[in-house]
Order: C-alpha cells, then sequence, then structure tokens
C-alpha cells in the first residue's frame, strides 16, 4: 500500500492513549501433560468449535480449584476464555459503563488498556469525586489493605474482579463472604504453564450467564486445542 | 410473519426471539435435548481438517515452539497472507498490513474498535450475520441497513448503498460471499460500489471469510483490489471455513499499516495474541497443498445440489446460492413465522435450523439451512422435514394442535 498509509478518515478517538503493546517473551517449558493432552485431542481431530462456555472437563477443573477456597463454584458458573486477557476484559466491558470507576488499590497495569477502551476510568484511593462501580483486587494486594475495601463493597453493591492470574491465591477469596459472592468474579489464567496457547477463565457471579455471551460475541469460544491441552495440567 | 403467536415455543426460544444471535445459540442449546438431533445450523465445517496441517501442529507441540508470538502474529505467517492476498485476491499489501485476529469475528470487533466513534453509521446489507450487531454497536456505532432481495440474488444494489448514505456514515460493509444469503457481490457492482466510496469518502469492509466456495462458475473478486481503495479497504478472511479448522480460532485482516497498528493495540488489552499452535495451523494451510480445498468445494457443490432439490420437492423456494454453505429458503408458502417452524422441526423431525430471524428481524418468512452434513444425512434431514412442512403448510393444521 503506497502512499499515505493511512485511511482516508482519522481512527476512533479511543485509540489514542491505548497503552503501548507490552509483547510476551518467555518460553517455559510446556509439561509432558499438556503436550500429550494436545496430541490426543488432535488425533481425536478436535480442531472444530466447543461449546461456548468451553470444554467441560476444564470448567469442572476450575470449579473444583474453586472450591478449595471453601467457595460454592459449579462448571456452569465458569467460562473458559482466551487468557486471562479477554476474562479482563469482558468483564470490564459488560460490568461497566462509560465514566464508570474501577477502584484498584494495587498494580493498574492489566487493567489499564480495558478501561481505556471502555471509557472507564481507575482510582488508587477512594476519594468523593468517583462513585466505584467496580473493585479490582489481586492476590499480591495486602489484606489491610482489601478487608476494609470489600466492607466498602458490600455497603455499595460493587462488583469485584478478583484477578487470580495476578499473584498466588493462598486461603483468601473474596466470595467467602457469602454476601458477595453474588457480585464476585474471578478470573485465572493457564498461561503461566503454557502462555502461547492463550487459556484463561472468568468464574461465577449472578452475570455469569451475560458475562460468557459477551465473550461468545468477541471470539465465539476459546482454542479448542488449547482448552483440551489445559485438561494435561489439570491431571497433574 | 414477523410476530411470534405460538404459545408452544418455549421460553428459551421465545425469550430471545429478538436478538438474532442468542436465538440462534438457544436453538442450539435446545437440539441438544435430541439425541438424534441432525444439525443444519452452525457453519462450522463437518469435514475433517487436512492432515498436513494436523501434522505441522504436531510437529510445533512437540518441538515445544508453542512461546507466545507479537500480538499482530509471527512475521513468517503474515508474509505468507501478504503473500496469499497480492496473488489471489490482487491487494497491495505486505506483512505490515496483515493482523491475525482469534476468529473472524474478532477480527470485525477490533476493526469497528479502531474505526468508529459513537454516531458513526455503517451500512450493512440486510439479512446480515448478527454478530456484526455486537461488533457495531460495542463501538457506539449505528448499522443502517440495505435491503437485498431474492430477485436480484441478494446481490448489493450500489444505487440502494448510495442511498442509505447520511453525514454520520463512515463505513460499508460487504460480505461476500454472504451469510446468510449465498448471495455474491459481483465485480460490476463492487465496482461501482467501490466509485461510491470513493466519491463520499467513506470506509469499505469486506468480510470475504467464504471467498474460496463459490459455485456454478460465479467469480470472487476483492473490492480492496480496485484502483483508489487500497487506503479506504479493510479485508476480513479467516481459515476457519477454508480449511475446516473453526477451533483454531485464526483469522486475518488486511488494511493499512496505521490502521493494523492501531488494531493491534485493541488487541492486546482484549484477547491477546492468536495462540501459537493456531498460527503454526495457519501457515501449514497456506503453505502447503490446497488440494483439500478443491475436494471440500466438489463436495459442497453435490450437497447444494441435493439440498436445492430435496427443498424444491418441498414446495419450498430460495435463490440458487452461488457461494458459502447456506440455502436462504424461502417458508412463506408454510404460513407460520420462521422461529416457530425451526422449533417445530427441531421438535418434531429432529433437523436444526435456524429461521431466518436469526439474522434479522424482518425476515420471518425465511430458514437458514446449512449444508455441513454428509449427502446422506442432509437425505434423511429432507426425509424428516418434509412431513412436518406438509403438516403445518398453511390450512393443514394449526401449529400446537
Amino acid at each position: 500500500m503506497s502512499g499515505p498509509q493511512t485511511l482516508t478518515r482519522p481512527l476512533a478517538t479511543r485509540i489514542a492513549g491505548l497503552p503501548e503493546i507490552l509483547e510476551r517473551t518467555d518460553t517455559p517449558m510446556i509439561p509432558e501433560a499438556v503436550i500429550d493432552a494436545a496430541l490426543e485431542a488432535l488425533k481425536a481431530g478436535r480442531t472444530h468449535y466447543t461449546d461456548r462456555p468451553g470444554i467441560l472437563g476444564l470448567r469442572k477443573w476450575v470449579s473444583e480449584h474453586l472450591q478449595q477456597f471453601n467457595i460454592a463454584s459449579k462448571p456452569d458458573d465458569v467460562t473458559i476464555t482466551c487468557g486471562a486477557t479477554e476474562a479482563r476484559f469482558v468483564i470490564i466491558k459488560r460490568l461497566l459503563s462509560k465514566d464508570d470507576t474501577i477502584l484498584c488499590p494495587g498494580d493498574p497495569t492489566l487493567i489499564e488498556g480495558a478501561a481505556h477502551l471502555t471509557d472507564t476510568k481507575i482510582i488508587h484511593d477512594l476519594d468523593q469525586q468517583h462513585r466505584v462501580k467496580l473493585l479490582y483486587i489481586t492476590p499480591r494486594d495486602a489484606p489491610d489493605i482489601v478487608e476494609p475495601l470489600l466492607a466498602q463493597a458490600e455497603q455499595q453493591g460493587w462488583w469485584i474482579l478478583w484477578d487470580m492470574s495476578s499473584g498466588q491465591a493462598k486461603q483468601f477469596h473474596p466470595s467467602q463472604k457469602a454476601v458477595l459472592a453474588p457480585r464476585v468474579v474471578s478470573v485465572g489464567s493457564f498461561s503461566d504453564v503454557m502462555p502461547g496457547w492463550r487459556v484463561g477463565w472468568m468464574a461465577g457471579s449472578e452475570m455469569a450467564d451475560k458475562l460468557r455471551a459477551y465473550k461468545q460475541s468477541l471470539t465465539i469460544c476459546t482454542t479448542s486445542i488449547s482448552q483440551w491441552a489445559g485438561i494435561g495440567i489439570a491431571e497433574t | 410473519m414477523n410476530t411470534l403467536t405460538n404459545p408452544n415455543i418455549p421460553e428459551v426460544v421465545s425469550a430471545v426471539a429478538s436478538d438474532g444471535t442468542q436465538l440462534r445459540y438457544a436453538l442450539m442449546e435446545l437440539s441438544a435435548q435430541y439425541k438424534d438431533a441432525i444439525a443444519l445450523g452452525r457453519g462450522d465445517p463437518d469435514l475433517p481438517t487436512p492432515t498436513h496441517i494436523i501434522d505441522v501442529v504436531k510437529g510445533a507441540i512437540e518441538q515445544q515452539r508453542t512461546a507466545p508470538t507479537p500480538v499482530a502474529g509471527m512475521p513468517e505467517l503474515r508474509q505468507a497472507l501478504a503473500e496469499k492476498f497480492r496473488r489471489e485476491n490482487r491487494l497491495p499489501v505486505e506483512e505490515e498490513n496483515i493482523i491475525l485476529t482469534t476468529g473472524g469475528q474478532e477480527g470485525l470487533f477490533l476493526l469497528m474498535q479502531t474505526l468508529l466513534d459513537p454516531g458513526d453509521e455503517v451500512l450493512v446489507p440486510d439479512p446480515r450475520y448478527t454478530s456484526y450487531d455486537e461488533a457495531i454497536t460495542s463501538a457506539g456505532g449505528r448499522m443502517v441497513m440495505i435491503p437485498t432481495d431474492h430477485e436480484d440474488a441478494f446481490n448489493l444494489r450500489p444505487e440502494a448503498v448510495e442511498a442509505a448514505i447520511t453525514p454520520r456514515t463512515k463505513a460499508i460493509l460487504i460480505v461476500t460471499p454472504s451469510n446468510p444469503t449465498g448471495g455474491i457481490v459481483t465485480e460490476e457492482r463492487l465496482r461501482q460500489i467501490a466509485e461510491i466510496a470513493i466519491k463520499h469518502n467513506l470506509i469499505v469492509i469486506s468480510d470475504e471469510i467464504y471467498e474460496k466456495f463459490v459455485y456454478d462458475g460465479w467469480k470472487h473478486f476483492s473490492i480492496g483490489s480496485l484502483p483508489g481503495m487500497e487506503e479506504r479497504t479493510i479485508t476480513l478472511n479467516g481459515f476457519s471455513k477454508t480449511y475446516a479448522m473453526t477451533g483454531f480460532r485464526c483469522g486475518f485482516a488486511a488494511a493499512p499499516r496505521n490502521f493494523i497498528q492501531a488494531m493491534a493495540k485493541v488487541k492486546a488489552v482484549t484477547t491477546g495474541p492468536v495462540a501459537t499452535i493456531s498460527q503454526w495451523a495457519g501457515l501449514a494451510a497456506l503453505t502447503g497443498t490446497q488440494e483439500p480445498i478443491r475436494e471440500f468445494l466438489r463436495i459442497y457443490s453435490e450437497r447444494r445440489k441435493v439440498m436445492m432439490n430435496g427443498l424444491l420437492d418441498m414446495g419450498l423456494s430460495f435463490s440458487e446460492p452461488r457461494g458459502a454453505f447456506f440455502l436462504w429458503t424461502n417458508s412463506s408458502s408454510v404460513g407460520i413465522h420462521a422461529t416457530e417452524l425451526s422449533y417445530l422441526l427441531l421438535k418434531e423431525a429432529q433437523v436444526l435450523i435456524f429461521p431466518g430471524t436469526g439474522f434479522g428481524e424482518n425476515w420471518g418468512g425465511y430458514l437458514r439451512i446449512s449444508i455441513l452434513q454428509t449427502t446422506d444425512l442432509l437425505k434423511e434431514a429432507l426425509e424428516r422435514m418434509k412431513p412436518v412442512v406438509e403438516r403445518y403448510r398453511a390450512g393443514n393444521l394449526i401449529p400446537g394442535q
């Protein structure tokens, strides 16, 4: 394409201000179990669309993983996504509206792009100017900071995005407080073990069906072979 | 024909009847209750992914070549795609003009986010694959329908396009071959539409995902190859339909370089790069033998004839599809709404077919029937459908009785 390398009209205004792309360069060795599961899926011809929520075996694993935190979870509440990136974007896009505010007491790097694209604001500390709609927390956030915010979330009816892809969760999960559970969406990822395969998940909340429908409208389903490969992790 | 009157339709269907995408999914989920159902709904090729593609993916996995790629895609695949576009579609593109997407549907989403500001209008052929709706509206855009019809084989009329242009029009969406109609936009019409786009300074989005499946001597043509169009055309395509590999979720788009860079920025914060194994599959598909596509086309041509003959035998009419996998069938002679008829065909014949309203609210007298089953299963589906259609044909029986 010669001449001016541009469309003849400007790009959407939302493009300006999007963060620069951070390319991943990590290349961990993939566990044998993942490779075996992927090869088995290829052999079985599992190269077509999967069900919209993702394959049942993987959703069961996610659900059982969450149950270890003594919270209620069932496979029907789980959707397999194209990495945690897609899960975070879907949640922010679907649960928030233009000019809504996200309270993020920790590192906002992973949600800055999604917030920009959805025209929502991120604040680090509560203030009088902003009406918070979603609390973004991760296992890296200090409990003494998180606990009072959860109390506020309960009072104010905030959504809670619990990002388990950022740091190793030990025993705590915000859904342990039953009154919060309908408004908590958990996000996780298989990327530490198999980063180029693009498998993550989102689970829970009273909006689980609507989040799933939005994911479907974005990418239909997550890469089939990657999902079957994820079963390899589940089995180890 | 545009309102639901049958109280026997289950709520899971009637509750989403006005949302084409959710309606299709509701019917698919309902069909799972019928063990013996023949699915003529979803556009997922039933044929196996060619073995040479599988072999390359196996090799990549065994050799651990699965690390993340750049967000826009692996360079060798982008180069191969640029070469494909130059060779087959006559688009003057290089690697920098290409982005890999997590399926064609995501490509649509990314480009609408990159292109549209709130209030911008996109001209969309009617009927349409309703996933366009979400992509456009989630970017704040507004769809303006361009009518197409049976008499014109669902070709796009340049005069209808021009008549719909307003000061807020930003883009024209062209889908050729078309899902759901199987119509193609002919080269002559594309030349006229290109002139309109240039005259009104509009962007053209050309969805060409079914380009390899055209029948009866019809030819696919890419509008982006026309003079003056390279700077205003975004061409969408993907591997899913062409190579029967929908599960790999690998699509691609060609556009001016700055637009691709912006799409990549959006992709980085929405889904990240396409799975690496899927990109290896795409590279194998492009650079390996193309014989499977010729074989797929032969198979689909045969099935298309079987389905056309069976529908004629049932007294249903259609415009002969010139491309894609579907027969856009006029069911108005049956005398009941297509959503009701789809439900009755599922319940009584165990054949899953999507109603026309899954592709636009004006199409309550149409069905979209896919040919993505074996010839034997298509024949069986037709045998099962015929008595149901005859039973409910106007005047024979009121649904629910």
